[in-house]
């Protein structure tokens, strides 16, 4: 250690460092254009000079390499230092006149014109890019010619290869006289360009240390090896350099490591359909021609635009944007691609949407479409507030061609109207709304596990084992099973999940370690002893906010007694070094001043629990997130800010108590209502993973709605499936059956329910750790289309009947019309049943098989045979049976006269009215909710607007329900097939789980606690909750009759009952009043 | 004299705005540095007396978020 | 409101949004507005609490 005075305070520096370099260490600001940390320096610049003292006599030294000395006096601000820098800023003013940097300069030393003879060149010499180039190995630069002619430059002033375009010299160069145009224009002879973003789908550059995208788990930044210039020159390595805690390692090598697994889940999900094939819509050639999925990133606020809406080809905002549907799905002629990828329609609507609401109602959107397939959750009401209240256009047309328009940027389509007509439109911008399709990486994956393929390259799997593969042991989920949107891969994931558990449930537990559990420091009654730490997180925090002075300011706080800043607050050695503090300082109150408690509260509470502290005597500061972040050009404010922000949290943990965590025993059994085929599979599943499962079923038989059920889309007999699957059930020791059985009454909560049923009037009770929600739904009987006046107008599903019952005379029929979306999508049932199509087709073509020379007609509206079951629709047209389309305010007429049956419809092509004399019509009726709200107030649960359960989240949450260890799988949920049906029925399994195998669950400590004194028993909290917590406490009971009590178990912390309370009875522990006081106080202090 | 820079003292819903301010710091927004958030765990927490003092103390407005 | 006009606020001084956590973009946009809008309004005067005058 050398120890020397700057600026007349003692300072210490290792041995061989630079006088700068220990002056940055201190915070004292000494200017300098040509240092960099990882370069040798060169003194080149002569603006870092600073006055040296040995005692005897003062010298002028550059800092930046004149090394320190045991007893040397620095100054860096004395008059004489400040005028011999005025003198140079002033001489390179004179060289390059109008560099910004240099003009700042001349600002700050107070020069208004320069006494020197003006040049006009913007390189300073100082010789930075020369030597970082060196360091990157390539050295294809250097400073050349002498005296007033010495330049940068190649050697001979010849572009070279030597040059490797890394861009490094453009990077450091403090004046700018380097540009990346300059070196790909006379310095390499290398392909020079920048390097795509993968996430933003080439739109943005990124760096060769990246991190893929700011939600990327893990967070940690990655090398790309095929770019960095340290694996192409063994130079460089200046990442290491700025690195804090030396976490760079390029000598890392890739490693093959072997597991041992039970079981095996296949998610490699797909890519994006690639367009440029496509020459007619050019999509390589006009720039405003994009995918969807770079409108994605257009419209995401994290994207390249940051939300803002432009095109690419001039960043104009568009005014006419118009989406394509089906490229590169049902289309054979071009991609080979025959199935629907199922979630284009809905994401275009979505963006066409979006896109209005960025850029306002004057913007244009324009959908051209075939069939538009909205057959999701809620999705055929988005569908229709689109076109009515946002009015996007939707044009049922294909377009062939698209053609730019010339001498502009604008593009030109032709196509005709439903009505016929031929229309040519311009438009601004053109989203090819591309579909789905399976990588050849995974293809090839899938060939090495020998698993089968279906057509498209999907997953093969079956209906009644959706997620399991060919080959045992290995499962599937996501859209490798078949093209499908977010929540049903969620589904299909938990599924997954549920189905290796299932053959793994003897190792559950086997690998687990229990964690050592360090006893708890009574703090009660203890004056608060508040331990600040404040966190530079690198230079996230540090490069913006003034971290030491925020650390010695918060030292000055009533009750700190400790206050220190950190490099990196949640690096491992920091957490055993607060641990240690506090134990040492006898710290009892802890706040990290760092980034945001919504990621980090968590790991820093368990490091306070680890030095004996009640996990809740904690607080964060978030200086990151919500200042040095966002605040980056005002770090004074940002500074003041992060004081502010500092002390409002140390008020705050001045006054919190220990809380404690009820635990919470979960009994290991499970209720499931509705024995349906989903409500069967979540039992079985339960059941196989080692919990006791009762199913209920208010029908005398299991099976459900399957009972009805012919074929499936993939053609297999539902009944035979069905009754394997029933005696499974009925031999498995685990799954008790309660049929002709009615739920009566639901007490208890996650992990205790007590059910109390009723079968054959005899009154039994359960006791069950969680619910599965089975209900299912049921086919509507039909009002319309004479459904009841003719015994040859018949439901799907009574034709489902007589093939199942081999009815002879189907054989003889000369003619079949179907008609579809009979209840749905009208007004009155605002959604679309989704199997309808698919199943009207697969009867059609069923018909077909036994009458070849049937005529048969479906009448549609849309057709969405969704995924892989578009093959069915394509062999039905092959098969010859004919589609003909109605609009909804136009439906098909059914008549019944003399014993002619008859269907009259208008033709959606001539134009003209239509008449079919036929021996059958099938009417695709819609399916229809439960509505059950008697179940839904027992568990608590809630119901939409259709009469459907309400998931806990649409997306991300589609198998349960918001209240705790309450699930939900099948047509309860909305109406689907066999395999999504069981898929789900799986889900909800996996789900709960989740919760069983965890035996006991801890409730949270931030909750809301009644002082019984307080209360008037008025009942507004037990009303207000959307949790049920709040309860009154029985007039029988002992204490506190008749006052509110709140159940731990279901508090979700929200605070609404306490807000409510009109006699302030209920406090919220964590964020009670006075700490909430304590925090407005602060801060307005 | 220099420009006025309100103190704003700010509550925000932990699941709903408090989430936004640190996605909008994770994509490196720029935004005025006035505000000085206060967490609650959601906007039914919110009670008149904390906005009434916090005005009462010196506090240039309040703004609520869920 | 009506409280708060009663008491003397203005009702600028307190402002409510509704801003879901991927909203970002959102977020800046009402702080900028809701700083410029107290800004316009000038320093909070009317209800702040007066120092206590020592006689």
């Amino acid at each position: 250690m050398i120890t020397f005075k700057l600026n007349g305070k003692t300072v210490q520096g290792e041995e061989g460092q630079y006088i700068l370099q220990v002056a940055q260490k201190y915070g004292v600001d000494i200017p300098t254009l040509c240092h960099h940390k990882a370069l040798e320096p060169a003194g080149m610049c002569r603006l870092c000079t600073v006055e040296v003292f040995d005692g005897r006599r003062s010298r002028f030294v550059t800092s930046c390499n004149y090394p320190i000395w045991e007893g040397m006096d620095v100054k860096t601000d004395s008059d004489a230092v400040h005028q011999g820098r005025k003198l140079i800023v002033e001489l390179l003013m004179a060289r390059c006149p109008d560099v910004p940097i240099i003009k700042d300069l001349a600002k700050k030393y107070d020069i208004p014109e320069t006494r020197f003879r003006k040049e006009d060149d913007d390189c300073i010499l100082c010789g930075l890019c020369t030597r970082i180039c060196a360091k990157m190995g390539n050295s294809a630069i250097s400073l050349t010619g002498r005296g007033v002619d010495m330049k940068v430059d190649t050697p001979f002033h010849i572009q070279t290869d030597v040059c490797m375009a890394c861009g490094a010299c453009a990077s450091v160069c403090p004046t700018g006289h380097i540009t990346l145009e300059k070196i790909r224009n006379s310095v390499t002879t290398k392909n020079f360009k920048p390097i795509p973003s993968e996430y933003d789908m080439g739109l943005k550059s990124r760096k060769p240390v990246y991190v893929p995208y700011a939600q990327a788990v893990p967070n940690t930044p990655a090398i790309d090896r095929s770019v960095c210039m340290h694996f192409k020159t063994g130079g460089c390595q200046v990442c290491t350099e700025f690195c804090g805690v030396n976490a760079i390692d390029h000598t890392m090598q890739d490693e093959v490591v072997e597991l041992n697994v039970g079981s095996i889940i296949l998610s490699p999900g797909y890519q994006p359909f690639d367009p440029s094939k496509f020459d007619s819509y050019g999509y390589a050639k006009h720039p405003n021609v994009i995918t969807a999925m770079e409108m994605e990133r257009i419209l995401s606020a994290s994207g390249p635009t940051q939300g803002h809406l432009v095109r690419l080809s001039d960043h104009k905002e568009p005014k006419k944007i118009a989406w394509f549907q089906c490229v590169g799905s049902r289309d054979m002629n071009k991609c080979d691609h025959a199935y629907c990828s199922s979630v284009c329609c809905m994401y275009a609507i979505k963006e066409a949407v979006i896109a209005k609401e960025h850029s306002g109602s004057d913007l244009d959107c324009a959908v051209f479409y075939m069939d538009m397939r909205t057959h999701g959750k809620d999705f055929e009401r988005f569908y229709n507030t689109a076109k009515d209240k946002h009015g996007v256009r939707f044009i049922r047309s294909r377009v062939h061609t698209i053609e730019p328009v010339p001498g502009t940027d604008d593009l030109s389509i032709r196509y005709i109207t439903e009505s016929g007509e031929s229309v040519t439109e311009t438009f601004d911008q053109i989203v090819l709304s591309v579909g789905m399709e399976i990588s050849p990486e995974v293809l090839e994956m899938a060939k090495n596990l020998n698993i089968e393929l279906t057509p498209g390259n999907f997953c093969q799997t079956t209906s009644f084992e959706p997620v399991t593969t060919s080959r045992p042991g290995i499962y599937v989920c996501g859209a490798f099973q078949g093209p499908k949107d977010i929540p049903q891969s969620v589904i299909d994931s938990s599924a997954a999940a549920a189905a290796a558990g299932e053959i793994l449930s003897s190792a559950r537990n086997t690998l687990t370690k229990a964690r050592e559990e360090i006893p708890e420091i009574n703090v009660n009654g203890e004056r608060p002893r508040i331990g600040v730490f404040v966190c530079r997180c690198g230079i996230n925090i540090a490069g913006v906010v003034n971290v030491p002075s925020v650390a010695e300011y918060a030292a000055t706080l009533p009750y700190v007694e400790y206050a220190t800043d950190n490099l990196y607050t949640c690096s491992q050695d920091t957490q055993e070094n607060l641990v240690s503090i506090i134990k040492q300082k006898n710290l009892n109150r802890i706040v990290v001043a760092a980034c945001t408690p919504k990621t980090h509260e968590p790991l820093f509470q368990e490091t306070i629990t680890n030095a004996g502290l009640n996990k809740y005597l904690f607080e964060m500061a978030n200086i990151r997130n919500h200042d040095s972040w966002v605040h980056k050009n005002n770090p004074e404010m940002a500074t003041q800010k992060a004081k502010d922000l500092v002390r409002s949290a140390v008020a705050k943990v001045a006054l919190t108590q220990p809380l404690s965590e009820a635990e919470l025993q979960i009994k290991p059994s499970a209720l499931v209502v509705g024995g349906g085929i989903s409500g069967m599979a979540a039992a079985q599943s339960l059941a196989q993973q080692g919990y006791e499962t009762h199913i209920i079923e208010k029908s005398s038989q299991l099976g459900g709605q399957a009972r009805n059920l012919y074929h499936t889309a993939k053609g297999e007999d539902v009944q035979e499936k069905l009754s394997e699957m029933i005696q499974d059930i009925q031999k498995n020791e685990r799954i008790h059956v309660h049929l002709e059985a009615d739920l009566i009454q639901v007490d208890g909560f996650v992990g205790s329910f007590k059910s109390t049923l009723n079968a054959h009037g005899k009154e039994e009770v359960l006791e069950h750790g969680v619910a599965v929600i089975a209900t299912g739904a049921a086919p509507l009987a039909p009002s319309e289309y004479a459904y009841g006046k003719d015994a040859r107008i018949l439901t799907s599903l009574e034709l489902d009947r007589r093939f199942m019952n081999d009815d002879p005379s189907l054989k003889t029929l000369q003619s079949a019309v179907f008609i579809q979306c009979v209840g749905s999508r009208e007004p009155e049932r605002p959604y679309c049943s989704r199997v309808c199509c698919t199943h009207s087709i697969e009867n059609a073509l069923e018909l077909k098989r036994r009458n070849p020379d049937m005529n048969i007609y479906i009448l549609y509206r849309d057709i969405r045979s969704y995924g892989e079951r578009e093959y069915l629709y394509k062999e039905a047209r092959e098969k010859g049976v004919i589609f003909i389309r109605f609009s909804v305010d136009d439906k098909p007429r059914v008549s019944v006269d003399n014993g002619r049956l008859t269907v009259r419809i208008t033709d959606h092509i001539l134009g003209r009215p239509l008449e079919l004399e036929t021996d059958l019509v099938s009417l695709a009726t819609a399916i229809v909710p439960n509505r059950d709200e008697k179940l839904a107030n027992f568990f608590k649960v809630p119901l939409n607007a259709d009469g459907f359960f309400v998931e806990r989240h649409a997306k991300l949450g589609p198998s349960e329900f918001a209240t705790d260890g309450v699930f939900l799988c099948g047509m309860a949920h909305y109406p689907k097939p066999i395999d999504e049906s069981i898929v789900q029925g799986k889900a909800a399994a996996s789900r709960a789980v989740t919760l069983l195998a965890r035996e006991n669950i801890h409730t949270s400590g931030t909750i809301a606690e009644v002082v019984p004194a307080n209360c008037s028993s008025c009942g507004i909290c037990v009303s207000v909750c959307p949790y049920s917590a709040p309860s009154f406490i029985e007039e029988t009971a002992r204490f506190n009759p008749g006052k509110a009590q709140i159940n731990p178990v279901l508090c979700k912390g929200c605070g609404l009952c306490v807000a409510s309370c009109r006699s302030g009875a209920i406090r919220l522990k964590g964020f009670d009043n006075d700490q909430i006081f304590a925090q407005i106080y602060a801060l307005n202090a | 004299m220099a420009e006025f820079e309100p103190k704003i003292v700010s509550f925000l819903c932990n699941w709903c705005s408090y989430g936004a301010a640190d996605l909008a710091g994770v994509g490196r927004m720029e935004y005025p540095p006035n505000i000085r958030v206060i967490r609650i765990p959601c906007t039914g927490r919110m009670s008149p007396k904390f906005f009434l003092s916090a005005l009462a103390e010196g506090a240039d407005a309040v703004w609520v978020s869920g | 409101m009506n409280l708060m006009e009663h008491m003397g606020i203005e009702p600028g001084r307190l402002q409510f949004s509704w801003i879901s956590s991927a909203e970002s973009t959102k977020f800046v946009e009402v702080v900028k507005d809701v700083t410029s809008s107290v800004k316009a309004l000038g320093p909070n005067t009317t209800y702040k609490k007066q120092a206590v005058k020592v006689a």
